[in-house]
């Protein structure tokens, strides 16, 4: 396994092994083995730049005190995360102490005290910064808009500075806490180099051609299975961990998109939401469907992700309807798609008139005898006139919210009220070429003002 | 695609050996590649805010894994919108051994799958892995967001003489600024006709969606004294602007689609068989049974003069009060065809004229007392917005001079303080 910028080696030299005091190892001129990586394991948390690397290495271990040295040039990890221990035989080998050199940024040594002599796995364990993934959906509703498929993908991206080749990559949904982000952990301490790490253009091109190699080469494992690698999803207290099937090769600045799920004829509904406040004056769409079973779905929580909306157009071919991010959604949660405004369901309110009753008067300061008593308190009823008019050739279901903020006495039949100032009308509305296709209703509104304004919320008689 | 299309975006299907060694893997770099050529482009742009293009491409794929690469330049495609999706998905019947995610609910499985994508860095390209169970030569489709193919609507409005009726005729037009030409290419704008063209870089085609003959409309007059063009050095005058009023239905001759915003140059015929341009305006977004008003300018044959006659306060109780308000307008019409002049009167602007600025809606009535024409004609358009329909004899021929008609209008402002 090809290594790019972290190497792990063994220094050859006589220690002396009582207090590890002045090693016989010149400053500049060292010999040392370097044992390959034999696996790596990725665990990429998307609500961090963090990832936690493990890999495994065999060492060559000789009786007493190994030096074990490790390096990490041009990458983003955090030293201070590095990890080594024995995956074998821990009884006999003690990880002594780690040594940062002043000198040799990125850098560290072990000192390892073994009692026996011979090959020992070993686990390299750390966080680096630099590899992420997210989640995106492809949405494709059929021609009807009864159901549609909902393709699930995770893609991962690696800007880490290093290649990670062959890796079991393990994608974590949840939010994890840090104290110190992890980039600059890694920066911290750095003496920048001299020259800039970035590789000359035609270095560069000539590691491209090599990363597209090494891309083709692990998909060899995929191409056994000759379908898209499976994703694990598992439970882990507030977490989700999705494992993918296999082993994979994300090289440095390479992303890669996986199949995450993939759900066919899943049903769900069309909602039209009039919300002047929220979404403007037009009628907005949304497809509407919940993360269960019995949309073919709830097997896990859908991360933050964006989801591309498009239709069948009945000649082979997509309409593109529009693109939304989603939050993260539980299972059972419910997934709400705004497609957009639709110019076939035409909205249309209006104030027809005002009325003001019920005024109160007050002789304001100062008195004079001459000037009369003043309005302070009054009511005024508003009437007003709204219409959904339906052109499409199916029916529909509208949802109309207004924000009627103040003291409201509300005369709406149908009217339900959504909160303490906001209140609802739910109409369907038959297709074009039914009776009825053009809804009206007409409702008033009485706001308490000034001194009569007791309260801000709207009441609806009985 | 004529020998003058400069191909900008390439699928190139990499036919791979892969050879399995002792636990190592090595690749044999030899590759047979072939290039699929574009079949058929399909352009959508239903969605105002994005273009859709759909390539169709014939790709041979090998039995096992196939790399295929798109790559694309001096073109704005949004890479995280390219799918790859088999026109005429082979399928079989599930045998045992198959793997749980492959099966549908119908118990068949796709024979070409893919598998994943790799998107390499500082290119404009992409690698898909797709996995094919037979040697097959595949009907895809590569479609994808691209930037600066845009459509816009404008419209061509040919009056009669008698201006009764007008011909409309309504456009998509498509300025290709993708950095990509698509030869004979389908395109959609989501209703209309299903169109068949190509589309060459950096070329604007304009396609006619409709043309609508004898469309009824109505030419309106408006005087509106406080939104309309002031005369100068006349306080109390105001332009008066027309405007062709089209209703987007079946009764006049349209309502198939909602009329989209764009451009709408008007033209009347005139005497010789030919046309004069008369002005244009933008047409707003017109749903069916909406109304598209077009203006066409000011109305200097037709002259009003508004005057506020009577503005006299009514007390009700304390510092209530009603407001009598009589608005009187001297009008003339020098043309010489009859005419309906709309009067409108924002009536919370009249108020705060005559009261200063309020931070509520007025309350009013028109009274029939005072009021020279019949309540008929007056219209309460919402509850701010009052219009009185006047109608306007003909200038009279030879050497009669105009009539000057005078209306008054009795408002009621209620309940003001």
């Amino acid at each position: 396994m090809r290594n790019r910028n972290i190497q792990l080696s063994a220094l050859l030299g006589l220690l002396a092994v009582a207090g590890l005091v002045a090693p016989a190892w010149g400053r500049n001129v060292d010999l040392a083995t370097v044992p390959p990586r034999e696996s790596v394991q990725l665990t990429i948390y998307n609500s961090e730049d963090l990832t936690l690397v493990r890999e495994v290495r065999s060492l060559t271990l000789k009786k007493g005190v190994n030096m074990i040295q490790y390096s990490w040039a041009d990458t983003l990890i955090d030293p201070t995360s590095v990890e080594i221990r024995p995956l074998e035989k821990e009884d006999q080998i003690e990880v002594l102490d780690t040594t940062f050199p002043g000198d040799k940024p990125q850098h560290l040594v072990w000192h390892i005290e073994s009692k026996l002599e011979g090959q020992v796995k070993f686990q390299v364990t750390y966080f680096t910064s630099g590899l992420s993934w997210t989640a995106d959906y492809v949405l494709t509703a059929d021609q009807a808009e009864k159901t549609m498929s909902l393709d699930g993908y995770v893609q991962v991206y690696n800007n880490s500075g290093e290649d990670y080749e062959n890796a079991q990559v393990r994608l974590v949904v949840g939010v994890v806490n840090l104290v110190e982000k992890i980039q600059e952990l890694a920066r911290r301490g750095l003496i920048p180099p001299a020259e800039g790490p970035a590789a000359a253009p035609v270095q560069a091109k000539a590691r491209r051609m090599a990363m597209a190699g090494a891309v083709a080469r692990a998909e060899v494992a995929q191409e056994a299975l000759g379908r898209p690698a499976e994703i694990i999803k598992e439970g882990l207290s507030e977490y989700f961990i999705y494992t993918i099937e296999g082993e994979h090769t994300v090289p440095n600045r390479w992303s890669q998109r996986m199949v995450s799920f993939q759900a066919r004829q899943v049903g769900f509904e069309i909602l039209y939401r009039i919300r002047p406040h929220q979404y403007g004056e037009r009628p907005v769409r949304f497809f509407m469907l919940k993360n269960d079973a019995e949309h073919k779905l709830g097997t896990t929580p859908l991360p933050d992700g964006l989801v591309r909306v498009f239709r069948d157009n009945g000649r082979d071919g997509l309409n593109f309807l529009g693109q939304q991010k989603v939050t993260y959604v539980p299972i059972k949660a419910d997934i709400e798609l705004n497609v957009g405004t639709d110019d076939e369901v035409v909205w249309e309110r209006k104030v027809m008139s005002v009325e003001r009753s019920n005024f109160t008067f007050e002789q304001l300061p100062p008195l004079q005898a001459q000037r009369p008593p003043q309005v302070v308190g009054w009511d005024q009823t508003s009437n007003l006139r709204e219409e959904i008019r339906n052109y499409k050739n199916k029916p529909i279901r509208a949802e109309v919210r207004h924000v009627i903020a103040g003291d409201i006495e509300l005369k709406a039949e149908g009217a339900k009220l959504h909160d303490f100032h906001t209140v609802e009308f739910t109409y369907d509305i038959p297709a074009v070429d039914a009776p009825g296709h053009k809804f009206g209703w007409v409702y008033s509104y009485t706001e308490h003002l000034g001194r009569n304004a007791k309260q801000n919320s709207i009441r609806m008689p009985q | 695609m004529d020998g003058r299309r400069r191909l900008r975006a390439a699928l190139t299907a990499l036919a791979a050996v892969i050879l399995l060694s002792g636990g190592q893997t090595a690749l044999a770099r030899i590759k047979l590649v072939t290039l699929p050529v574009r079949e058929r482009v399909e352009i959508q742009l239903e969605n105002p805010n994005a273009t859709l293009v759909e390539e169709e491409r014939v790709v041979t794929l090998l039995q096992g894994t196939n790399s295929i690469d798109f790559s694309w330049s001096n073109t704005a495609i949004d890479k995280g919108t390219i799918q790859f999706r088999v026109v005429k998905m082979p399928m079989r019947d599930k045998r045992q051994g198959d793997h749980p995610s492959l099966v549908t609910a119908e118990g068949k499985v796709e024979m070409i799958r893919v598998i994943n994508v790799a998107y390499p860095p500082d290119e404009n390209a992409l690698v898909w892995e797709v996995f094919a169970e037979e040697p097959v030569a595949a009907r895809v489709r590569i479609s994808y967001l691209i930037a600066n193919l845009r459509r816009s609507f404008d419209y061509r409005a040919v009056a009669e003489r008698d201006e009764s009726t007008l011909t409309l005729r309504d456009y998509i037009r498509l300025d290709n600024f993708s950095g990509e030409e698509f030869g004979d290419s389908g395109i959609w704008a989501g209703f209309g006709p299903y169109f068949h063209r190509e589309i060459g870089l950096n070329e604007a085609k304009q396609l006619l969606l409709n043309k609508f003959t004898m469309v009824p409309i109505k030419k309106t007059y408006t005087f509106d004294w406080q939104n309309g063009p002031p005369v100068p050095n006349e306080p109390e005058q105001r332009y008066v602007e027309m405007r062709y009023v089209l209703k987007n239905d079946k009764e006049h001759k349209m309502g198939e689609f909602p009329l989209q915003y764009g451009k709408v140059r008007i033209f009347q015929k005139d005497a010789h068989g030919g046309e004069a341009f008369t002005g244009e305006d933008w047409g707003k977004l017109t749903p069916i049974d909406d109304e598209m008003k077009l203006y066409l300018g000011l109305a200097r044959d037709v002259q009003v003069k508004r005057q506020r006659a009577d503005s006299t306060r009514e007390a009700v109780r304390g510092n209530l009060f009603n407001q009598d308000v009589v608005l009187k307008y001297e009008v003339q019409n020098f043309k010489p065809d009859a005419l309906t002049l709309d009067i409108q009167e924002d009536i919370n602007r009249l108020r705060d004229e005559i009261f200063g600025a309020k931070d509520r809606d007025a309350e009013w009535k028109v009274e029939a007392e005072g009021t020279s024409i019949g309540l008929p004609q007056t219209e309460r358009k919402d509850s701010r917005t009052a219009i009185f329909h006047v109608p306007l004899e003909p200038a009279p021929k030879g050497e009669a001079k105009v009539t000057l008609l005078t209306v008054t209008v009795h408002l009621k402002l209620l309940n003001e303080w």
